[in-house]
């Protein structure tokens, strides 16, 4: 089949019954912009179960169709009956492209139905752009640990399956639409076909430390740090200034602070109003997670480091002795 | 005893990759070349299954000759055997190609109990070739797998826990089946002396494009791959901030605090 005959974009709204998770909100918003330069419809597609209230946020998104699947297997998450769902759904409705939002379950069910459909999957792209000439979206995203940015294409086979980070696009709704198209399928997965089973589920401890969605201050550590036993400064630091410490991804592959604490695109996007960095190159893996901070400074030796391209102010120097110059000066106020 | 395939790669070592300002191409040299990171927790963790329960492991992996080197790594820390695949004909593979050759080439030593795999790696980061390579085996999946608490051969089941973004799932799953593995509890051993000889001797299996039984040339390299990479470019670099330059490292500190109070920051 020619992708020419592949129409419409479908994002899927991951929910747990109760509310959608915002990724699909946001994705809404982003391929509608889209789909408006493609003329392509743009369609979200649920499991039945979300309360009318939350129906009313995607439709604000501007969406033209509403698929809303019913059936057996859809209880619980599961890898097998959402492979599944999406691979039925694709085949019968052939989409040119599906959007899932790169939660931990969207990266586990999507690149399956993909190879399943056999088709491209690309992942955590932070731009899409439409090309007209080809026909196909430009999926671009940081690569190379961030050193340089690539634009991927899925040029021949459809649907173009891409994740997408939470995030990464805002959830803007430019309203509903005066006609919502609703559509009600049912694809049934037999219970007895899913292979995994959730026993439990065991909630973090609320460790307010972990917790850097809420926190005003940041105080962000980066590969220039020469060891452990420089931390304690720089919580100091962070206690004075009544924020938290954060760090970039070669710290938590040092194994110095925990993944949870990990700015960027694959660990926490946060919106702080002082973001501080210290010792941190600036990959554009990092820079887009405090993007949209208030007021934002890097200190690192390398006058050419990209991270002075992404903050108000900077510094070129030494990290531990401007943090200890910091320390001493807030502390003399 | 269980049959597990332990499936790593070799990436550069990305956070010494620097690029051209000139050309705006990477600067590869000079740049090691490792075991993907995550790969190593995969590794580890297959051996403590081997350790508690007995098992055969087949490390495999798709790159360059000198990829070897990753094999031999896996090989000193308790891999019983390993498969090199390399063809120039496997090039451009994006993760369908790739995991449509790598399940292929591991046919042959298969079919396996449990397949592990690193959560993603250094330099692609899609983090789509577990999901992908279970497609390919027809297994069941778990990603983000952060411990196996237990292994029911009998029964053909297994519990394992799961690290999602809030909390920590148990999650019961059928065997034959593929794990993503996060980094949490396995960090990977160091080899000693008898593991890193054993490993420097060993004899590599190498399977390349016309060696691998059944393999549909469409399906491999570029042209088997869903997705193209048609241009890359460096990331645009934002305006500067305004730089503090007060002659100190003391007065640049005590400048910033300057400006925190100014901007009613503290």
């Amino acid at each position: 089949m020619e992708k020419s005959a592949y129409k419409n974009m479908w994002v899927y709204i991951e929910h747990d019954g109760k509310r959608a998770h915002p990724v699909g909100l946001e994705l809404c918003c982003e391929v509608r912009k889209l789909c408006d330069v493609t003329g392509d419809k743009l369609v979200a597609v649920l499991v039945e179960g979300l309360p009318e209230e939350e129906l009313a946020k995607i439709r604000a998104c501007g969406i033209d169709q509403l698929l809303v699947v019913s059936g057996t297997g859809y209880e619980a998450y599961s890898n097998d009956a959402y492979s599944n769902l999406f691979t039925v759904l694709c085949r019968k409705y052939n989409p040119s492209a599906v959007f899932v939002g790169g939660t931990i379950n969207g990266r586990d069910f999507a690149p399956r139905f993909a190879a399943r459909l056999n088709t491209g999957c690309t992942s955590d792209a932070t731009e899409l752009v439409y090309n007209p000439e080809s026909g196909d979206i430009e999926f671009i995203e940081p690569a190379v640990g961030g050193k340089m940015m690539a634009v991927i294409t899925v040029p021949v086979l459809r649907p173009q399956v891409g994740t997408i980070r939470p995030g990464t696009f805002r959830y803007e709704p430019t309203g509903e639409k005066p006609a919502v198209e609703v559509l009600h399928e049912t694809v049934d997965f037999p219970v007895a076909d899913i292979r995994t089973k959730l026993l439990g589920f065991v909630p973090d401890d609320a460790d307010a430390d972990l917790d850097l969605a809420n926190t005003d201050v940041i105080v962000c550590l980066g590969n220039g740090l020469s060891g452990p036993d420089k931390l304690p400064k720089y919580r100091e630091l962070a206690a004075l200034l009544g924020g938290k410490i954060a760090c970039t991804r070669p710290l938590f592959d040092r194994g110095i602070l925990p993944f949870k604490l990990q700015i960027g695109q694959s660990g926490v996007m946060v919106k702080p109003k002082l973001y501080i960095g210290f010792g941190i190159s600036g990959a554009i893996n990092h820079t887009a997670g405090f993007a949209g901070s208030g007021l934002s400074i890097a200190v690192n030796t390398d006058p050419e480091a990209p991270i002075f391209g992404a903050v108000d102010y900077g510094i070129v120097g030494d990290m531990d002795e401007v943090c200890d110059a910091m320390l001493a000066a807030l502390k003399a106020r | 005893m269980l049959n597990i395939l332990v499936c790593v790669k070799q990436v550069p070592d990305v956070d010494l990759v620097k690029m051209d300002p000139v050309t705006g191409s990477l600067i590869r040299e000079g740049v090691p070349a490792i075991l993907n990171p995550l790969d190593g927790n995969a590794m580890e963790a297959a051996v403590r299954v081997k350790e508690q329960y007995g098992a055969t492991i087949t490390a495999i992996t798709m790159g360059p000759p000198a990829a070897e080197a990753v094999l031999r790594e896996c090989l000193s820390v308790g891999a019983d055997r390993a498969v090199l695949i390399t063809d120039r004909a496997f090039k451009d593979a994006d993760t369908l190609a790739t995991s449509y050759v790598v399940a292929k080439a591991a046919e042959e030593f298969g079919p396996y109990d449990l397949i592990f795999c690193g959560k993603e790696t250094l330099d692609g980061a899609t983090g789509q070739m577990g999901a992908q390579l279970a497609e390919r085996f027809g297994s069941a999946l778990v990603t983000s797998a952060s411990r196996i608490l237990e292994i029911d051969e009998a029964a053909d089941t297994l519990v394992t826990e799961r690290e999602m973004e809030t909390g920590i799932e148990t999650v019961q799953a059928r065997i034959p089946c593929l794990f993503t593995i996060e980094k949490t509890n396995y960090q990977p051993r160091i080899p000693n002396f008898k593991g890193k000889k054993a490993a420097r001797f060993a004899e590599i299996v190498t399977r390349t494009a016309s060696t691998i039984p059944g393999l549909d040339p469409s399906r491999i390299g570029a042209v088997g791959s869903g997705t193209i990479v048609p241009r890359t470019y460096p990331p645009e670099r934002g305006e500067s901030g305004v730089m503090i330059d007060e002659g100190s490292a003391e007065r640049n500190g005590a400048k910033i605090v300057e400006i925190l109070a100014e901007t009613g920051l503290i």
